[in-house]
């Protein structure tokens, strides 16, 4: 911190924080510019460039939800809760009934199209709790909850983490409970048709009658910079901890019922996709793009992980979602999003997926997983 | 219509799931989990201050889970933001303007909960409220506000108890007394000038045995841990100047039975004394912890 310090406050006599809020942009470009060749380069909070805040993870800390996890990186620190809930397939519109087998031949993008479709997974970011002095709440979402709950639903579904096998819930195809299903049938009188012709087409066979959904609650309770990295991590680490009941459907009592308690299985997860996010500062500001009007070069530099003071400085961020758990660790590039600015091109972005790959290594370390 | 500012899942309705387990006890009412506490002792508590960095003042409280069940603790972070200047649409006042926001997080309670504010949070909001305003000095704070701002990550409530007793007060209770102390702590991490600082507790009238013994009163009740809850009451307390701030009285006794209610509320402000002394400790401990920092 001290090799950082800035030039010009012990003239000026102010405090760095204060210093900071007066203004940011000379405040940080200071600290990053060093004062002889020899230095390293140094952000405000006195980290590296391409130093990201370790990451703390811990699971399966609350007992309401079937899997938890809290994640703290720096001062960010989130907490997700996933829950499930039964949904029967009679209360799901346009429902396209399938059967045991053709649910175990299916391809994968037919068994990814089921996640998608019915919407199984309900992932949503509170961030209205206070964790910043901008997040206060008793006002609707804010557009950065909105970004972040839509990003993490969508790569939640590309990333295809969850399996939707393990969210069907079958009714057993016995025969006590064929027998069951049959006498159902006849004393039912409404207009279940289709149901009716499936159910009297396929008798022995295993009927899918409901989908389980998981609801990951995301709640900050501190916010400090990069929530998306840091909610994609609580939103895998509380999936690796998910424990599902088993459940089978009840012909009789038409609802699906879990045997027990103690009787779980832990949701299959694949993949370990790694989010990371750099933003890009610039030398001078306000300006838009890496060579300024006049044609002088705008240095610029990639700060990994920013932090609230940083976000709010630059305009152009990236991130990018690794997966290195393939075959061979070969990293592997689950998606790019990329926003505001033109600093980074093509041989950054490569860049990027290096300092990605690592990482990747320290999250998967703090989940404690070994791939 | 649903909120399109937030992902709502499925169209159909979900229904949490139901375990066989739990049917079958209870019909054949399953051994309770009895209190191992003393009458009067209050379960321990972790009180923790500066969770939340960029808040003026935060705090975080977890009570620990009784011994035995699939019965959760109590866990609540509390942020304070302010003292700062109010809106210019808002009138003169001549004193800061506390509001108190309480939320329970989704995965706090057995009912996955919405991200609305419901009667009951709304309700648990105005009495923290009343019970922080008894003991800021407002005055020094004219035209200003203060945000406090609790969540509870999780809910005292026990998984099985809570829906076949129907009676979620008790829970609600043992809630505000949390939420009393952690915003204490909160408040005086941010550094608002407050006269003492306010923790609250919780007694309550239960019956062990059959319906015909005589009812004890304990401080800080677990519902689960007890045959029936008659009366319990939360009393937000000052211990040095001897004033009670807020006193949340529910229950069915005997209108005749003075002693009774008088006892009920010496056992709670008992139970508000334990827990200011916690408070106290954590705050010292912050105090202590800041001036070694400065020293080193």
């Amino acid at each position: 911190m001290a090799t950082a310090a800035p030039a010009a406050p012990p003239a000026l006599g102010f405090a760095r924080p204060t210093f900071a809020k007066l203004s940011p942009h000379p405040y940080l470009l200071t600290n990053l510019t060093p004062q002889s060749p020899s230095d390293t380069p140094c952000r405000t909070n006195g980290r590296a460039p391409h130093e990201a805040r370790p990451m703390h993870i811990h699971t399966s800390s609350l007992s309401h939800a079937h899997g938890s996890a809290l994640v703290r990186t720096g001062d960010t620190t989130v907490v997700c809760g996933v829950r499930a809930e039964v949904l029967p397939v009679s209360s799901i519109p346009q429902f396209r009934p399938r059967t045991h087998l053709s649910a175990h031949n299916a391809s994968e993008t037919e068994g990814r199209g089921e996640l998608k479709d019915y919407d199984l997974l309900v992932p949503n970011i509170e961030l209205a709790t206070g964790c910043a002095p901008q997040f206060l709440p008793g006002v609707p979402p804010t557009t950065l909850a909105q970004t972040v709950s839509t990003r993490i639903y969508s790569l939640l579904h590309s990333c295809r983490v969850v399996d939707p096998a393990d969210l069907r819930i079958w009714c057993d195809p016995s025969p006590s409970g064929a027998a069951a299903g049959e006498r159902d049938e006849k004393m039912d009188t409404d207009d279940n048709e289709d149901q009716r012709e499936q159910e009297g087409e396929e008798e022995n066979q295993p009927q899918l009658m409901a989908y389980w959904v998981l609801y990951i609650d995301l709640l900050f309770v501190s916010f400090d910079g990069n929530p998306f990295d840091a909610a994609w991590a609580a939103v895998l680490a509380a999936l690796r901890d998910t424990k599902l009941p088993q459940a089978r459907w009840d012909p009789d009592r038409e609802m699906a019922i879990c045997s027990s308690r103690a009787k779980t299985t832990p949701l299959r997860v694949s993949g370990l996709p790694v989010a990371c996010t750099a933003a890009v500062f610039l030398k001078k500001e306000h300006a838009e793009t890496a060579t300024s009007t006049t044609g002088e070069n705008n240095r610029h530099w990639i700060l990994l992980d920013p932090d609230r003071l940083e976000e709010s400085l630059c305009g152009e961020t990236v991130t990018m979602a690794v997966d290195c758990s393939g075959e061979g660790g070969e990293v592997r590039i689950k998606s790019i999003e990329k926003l505001g600015g033109t600093v980074v091109g093509r041989e950054l972005m490569r860049g990027l997926a290096g300092v990605a790959e690592k990482r990747w290594r320290e999250v998967r370390d703090a989940l404690g997983v070994n791939v | 219509m649903a909120d399109r500012r937030r992902i709502n899942g499925p169209v159909g309705t979900t229904v949490a799931p139901i375990f066989e387990d739990d049917v079958a006890q209870e019909s054949k009412e399953a051994p309770k989990s009895t209190r191992s506490r003393a009458p009067n002792a209050i379960r321990k508590m972790y009180l923790k201050t500066g969770v939340t960095p960029s808040a003026s003042g935060s705090a975080y409280l977890e009570i620990e889970t009784s011994a035995k069940g699939p019965v959760s603790g109590l866990k609540l972070t509390c942020t304070v933001h302010g003292p700062r200047s109010l809106p210019k649409s808002t009138p003169f006042s001549p004193h800061m303007i506390l509001s108190a926001h309480v939320k329970y997080a989704p995965f706090a309670t057995q009912q996955r909960r919405g991200y609305i504010r419901d009667q009951t949070e709304r309700d648990l909001g105005t009495q923290l409220e009343t019970a922080l305003r008894g003991a800021i000095i407002a005055d020094r704070w004219p035209k200003s506000g203060v945000d406090i701002i609790i969540s509870i990550i999780e809910g005292d409530q026990d998984r099985a108890t809570s829906k076949s007793q129907g009676d979620e007060t008790w829970d609600m209770m043992n809630a505000l007394s949390g939420c009393v102390t952690v915003a204490s702590a909160a408040l005086a991490d941010a550094g608002i000038d407050c006269v003492d600082t306010v923790a609250a507790g919780v007694a309550a009238l239960v019956q062990d045995g059959s319906a015909d013994s005589s009812p004890t009163i304990v401080v800080d009740p677990i519902p689960s841990e007890h045959e029936k809850v008659l009366g319990a009451c939360c009393i937000a307390y000052l211990p040095t100047r001897d004033e009670i701030t807020n006193l949340w009285f529910k229950g069915n006794l005997p209108a005749s039975e003075m002693d009774l209610y008088n006892q009920l509320v010496d056992r709670g402000i008992e139970a508000s004394r334990s827990a200011n002394q916690v408070l106290v400790e954590c705050l010292g401990e912050t105090i202590g912890g800041a001036a070694s920092g400065q020293v080193s």
